[in-house]
């Protein structure tokens, strides 16, 4: 069976940094992986590259096929489908609006008449189910700024639902939730996961990725330092120098939620 | 030859001063502000009219040179205070796209202000230079080239030195870096900006003067010399004052070079004259190149900026809008006397010009100043069709607007690299060269006297403005031609509103919110904004063609980039972003129906307009940035309107984990709280 995702060798230099060296990473079908590592190891500038947002050397393959030399939106059309630390909402389009930019895809007649009739582009039937799924209905015809942040980064990831993905991307998605909100999107992820939607997770909250991912791969410095089941790279040695300075590894006796405490972004 | 070449660089000098002159004060109001000023050759020519005014007793005193120039500085440094208090201050938090249409307005303002004191007629003024000669390498010529270009350069090095060495000079460089930790310093950031303006003021005040050596004070010229002169600050990057003296004085050299040089024999010409507008041709060709190579390492600002382009309102039911409007209008073409059916017919024009505007820049995000000039290539090309031709109505049209849009696409090729405000500077340049090589040119443009252009008529059936069938009050324009252009407006604004309700319009607000997020989404931005360009082009060529059967003959001044910055004022008061705003910025336009009101009714002439609607363009930009039009049409809907709770996102805790109630202000986040328990009711959270 074909990875859902296959990145090889991916490397990324900003000047004389080099943000990525060599990073070889697979999401196997169906598979829901985890990506960790402390801030500045180099996991959005991962996600950047395989998106096509930074120039990186190495291949990415999606479903078997090439990937590598594909414009962002092209990898978009192919199901590489991404949400952004940041949010980043078309903030002049309604919830709607902003589920409908990802889920059509136009055609020049379709446009045309559009256009010339004044027709209203009908809802996706996805867009429907998906804020459905996140509970958005009532807020659809909102525009963003309206919103508190838990739901913006909802409806950030409704979007990339409702581009119809292959492959999820969630870079920090519980970032701004509190536990229970994160708790919750965590079943909700698994829930999509196991109903054949193949994601790469990056997160700082150390329960939500060790409490549902299959596996888990840990970048530091730009490599991958462990991969492995959430239990071996909780018992990885190199894992919690890696959180804690060489030093910390006197205290490994921390449990990872405080580890997770202590290195959150932001 | 060498050595005639050498005495027209030297010559060139003086221009070259101007020129840099003007880009240093480009240069000071950036590094100030953050602000690309496109009002700096205005303030320049303030200054110059305040100094001929001074000289030659118009007031009825007359000032010894001496006094005159001390009391031109002082005026040019009261212009600056105000210009800083009244528009650089209070739109520090408007994105730079903003600011830009600013000065955009003060510029029309300074110039509509000039005309109605002192009338559109060159005034010559004494020179403040010595007027004597100079022999350099065996080659004579007047010295007072040389004195601008030293004059200007003391004062560019005394910028420079300021800056390096000076607690002054420091702190703006941190304000422009991050101002919110320059506050923190305890640096002000308003005493920098209003430093850097004054300097600015009195750089333009020189120039002002200056200029007196070459050239006579008129309403046009030192405006327009803001065009080479951002040339010159794109070359130093916004922020290099040697950079963008040398680049000035070089450009001046070079212009005039070509200035002898177009007087050979083997230079090409035109209707036996020299081919006109090679220089402003040259100009366009070092924006482009500057804006390519060297606009990419302008430094960004650290400001702290608040918003965006207004929202573009979704339109709710367009046909509707039009079935109430369209009637009273059409009616208003056939009993209205004729100056103001002429008027309803200028305004129904300009109102198409203006709905390109909407799109490119409305949806789009893309400030274009050439949308006129490409109204001008469509309709130069229909008057040339008929008359050399033979081809009339609707081929000659149908080419024109095609011609238009190609062009557009064209132009939507460096949007793609430059964007926003650079967009905006390379674009306005075009405008200038497009109506100085294409439309003045005798042979492909109108010359001095014009072209005719042949009225539009449709299998034997005439609707052009002289057609037979008259209005209730008789005369011309006729009433057909009215009707044509009301049917030709209502499908372009019907077109534009549903443009905005379809997915391509989504993708194009889509691309202006965020490009990235948009490529991340499948959208294909590159396509995007060209379809955008390509659309908003052929609108404003339909305009141009229709403004072209209008006068019956057609000009290069219709097209003038004095045009087409006074067309960004008007709409972006009614409103950007909305076909209300397009179609009620057309109505208000000078030389349309409101105007032809206000001089019929109070004797108002069209250039008091200008003078409002670009102090206005600045108190909107404030106050209602979306424009009243727009306001008045979508301000009834919450939904659309409805302002988020004050920035809920940006002062949010830092950690998740936080709990509501614990890190959370008491009013703003109650958004925010009613959130954090999942289950809260909807209602509450967003109207709270």
């Amino acid at each position: 069976m074909t990875a859902a995702l296959e990145a090889a060798g991916i490397s990324v230099s900003f000047g004389a940094v080099r943000a990525l060296q060599g990073v070889d990473l697979v999401v196997g079908a169906g598979k829901l992986v985890g990506l960790i590592g402390p801030n500045g190891a180099g996991k959005t500038t991962f996600v950047d590259a395989i998106t096509g947002f930074v120039q990186s050397s190495g291949s990415v393959h999606l479903q078997g096929q090439d990937i590598s030399k594909l414009p962002p939106h092209r990898r978009a059309h192919l199901g590489l489908v991404r949400t952004w630390q940041t949010i980043e909402l078309f903030d002049d389009l309604t919830v709607q609006e902003n589920l409908a930019v990802a889920g059509g895809r136009p055609s020049l007649v379709s446009t045309v008449a559009d256009v010339v009739f004044g027709r209203e582009p009908r809802a996706e039937q996805t867009a429907e189910e998906v804020l459905g799924l996140f509970d958005l209905q009532e807020v659809a015809p909102e525009m963003p700024s309206n919103l508190s942040q838990g739901r913006r980064k909802l409806v950030g990831i409704a979007r990339a639902l409702a581009a119809g993905p292959s492959l999820l991307l969630l870079d920090e998605p519980a970032a701004g939730l509190d536990t229970q909100e994160s708790g919750d999107l965590g079943r909700k992820l698994r829930r999509l996961v196991d109903n054949g939607l193949p994601t790469l997770l990056i997160d700082h909250d150390m329960g939500l990725v060790l409490g549902i991912c299959d596996e888990i791969y840990v970048l530091d410095f730009g490599k991958v330092i462990a991969h492995g089941t959430p239990d071996e790279v909780r018992s990885n040695p190199d894992v919690l120098a890696a959180y804690l300075g060489k030093s910390g590894q006197a205290q490994a006796g921390a449990t990872w939620p405080a580890v997770a405490e202590g290195t959150r972004e932001r | 030859m060498a050595s005639q070449i050498f005495a027209y660089a030297i010559i060139g000098l003086g221009s070259g001063a101007l020129i840099s002159g003007v880009g240093l004060g480009v240069v000071l109001s950036y590094r100030g502000s953050g602000v690309i000023n496109l009002s700096t050759g205005a303030i320049a020519m303030l200054a110059g009219y305040c100094y001929w005014a001074l000289a030659t007793g118009e007031f009825g005193v007359t000032f010894a040179t001496g006094w005159a120039i001390v009391l031109t500085l002082l005026f040019s440094a009261v212009v600056g205070i105000v210009f800083e208090l009244g528009v650089v201050r209070p739109l520090r938090r408007q994105p730079p796209l903003a600011k830009l249409v600013a000065t955009l307005g003060i510029l029309l303002s300074a110039q509509a202000a000039i005309v109605l004191a002192f009338g559109d007629t060159a005034h010559p003024q004494p020179s403040i230079l010595p007027g004597g000669n100079v022999t350099l390498f065996g080659v004579t010529v007047p010295d007072y080239n040389l004195w601008m270009a030293a004059i200007i350069l003391a004062a560019a090095l005394v910028v420079v030195a300021v800056y390096r060495w000076t607690r002054f000079g420091i702190g703006t460089r941190a304000a422009a870096e991050n101002e919110a930790y320059a506050t923190l310093f305890g640096l002000s950031p308003n005493r920098y900006s209003m430093g850097n303006t004054v300097a600015m003021a009195l750089v333009m005040g020189l120039v002002g003067m200056l200029a007196a050596s070459i050239a006579e004070v008129d309403p046009t010229t030192l405006v327009l010399l803001i065009v080479p002169g951002l040339a010159a600050a794109m070359f130093g990057r916004l922020t290099a004052f040697t950079t963008t003296y040398v680049a000035g004085i070089v450009i001046g050299m070079a212009e005039s070079v070509l200035l002898y040089l177009s007087t050979q024999s083997w230079f090409p010409t035109s209707n036996g004259g020299p081919l006109p507008g090679v220089d402003e041709l040259l100009v366009l060709l070092v924006l482009v190149v500057a804006t390519f190579f060297r606009a990419g390492k302008i430094p960004s600002r650290g400001d702290i900026v608040e918003s965006r382009l207004p929202r573009a309102p979704r339109p709710v039911a367009p046909l509707r809008t039009a079935a109430v409007f369209v009637p009273i209008a059409a009616l208003a073409m056939w009993v209205l006397p004729f100056g103001f059916r002429e008027g309803l017919i200028t305004s129904c024009i300009f109102a198409v010009s203006l709905l390109s505007l909407v799109v490119v820049t409305g949806y789009l995000g893309q400030l274009s100043l050439v949308q006129l000039g490409l109204a001008g290539v469509a309709g130069f090309l229909v008057s040339h069709l008929s008359t050399n031709f033979g081809i009339g109505f609707p081929w000659a049209a149908i080419v024109g607007v095609v011609a238009a849009a190609v062009l557009g696409v064209g132009f939507g090729f460096p949007a793609l690299r430059v964007r926003g405000v650079q967009l905006a500077v390379v674009t306005l340049a075009a405008t200038v060269a497009l109506e100085t090589f294409w439309f003045s040119n005798g042979s492909w443009g109108a010359g001095v006297l014009g072209a005719s252009v042949p009225a539009p008529s449709l299998f034997g059936f005439d609707f052009g403005t002289n057609a037979s069938f008259h209005g209730l009050g008789g005369g011309e324009p006729s009433p057909l031609f009215g009707w044509f252009c009301l049917i030709v407006l209502v499908v372009v604004a019907l077109l534009v509103a549903n443009l905005r309700r379809s997915r391509l319009g989504q993708q194009m607000l889509a691309v202006r919110a965020n490009e990235r997020a948009a490529a991340a989404t499948g959208v294909n931005v590159r396509n995007v904004k060209l379809t955008g360009f390509g659309i908003a082009a052929g609108i404003a060529g339909v305009s141009g063609v229709l403004l072209s059967y209008s006068y019956g003959s057609i000009t290069a001044s219709s097209f003038s980039a004095l045009i087409a910055v006074a067309l960004v004022a008007f709409v972006y008061i009614t409103g950007i972003t909305s076909v209300p705003g397009g179609v009620f910025g057309g109505i208000i336009y000078s030389g349309g129906i409101f105007a032809f009101a206000l001089l019929d009714w109070f004797g108002l002439q069209g250039n008091w307009l200008n003078l409002i609607v670009g102090f206005l363009v600045v108190l909107s930009l404030i106050s209602r940035p979306e424009g009243g039009a727009t306001f008045l049409f979508y301000g009834k809907h919450p939904s659309l309107w409805a302002r988020a709770p004050k920035k809920a996102q940006s002062t949010l805790p830092p950690s998740g984990t936080a709990h509501g109630g614990t890190a959370h202000g008491a009013t703003a986040h109650g958004a925010h709280e009613g959130n954090q328990h999942g289950l809260a009711p909807v209602e509450a959270e967003v109207t709270s």
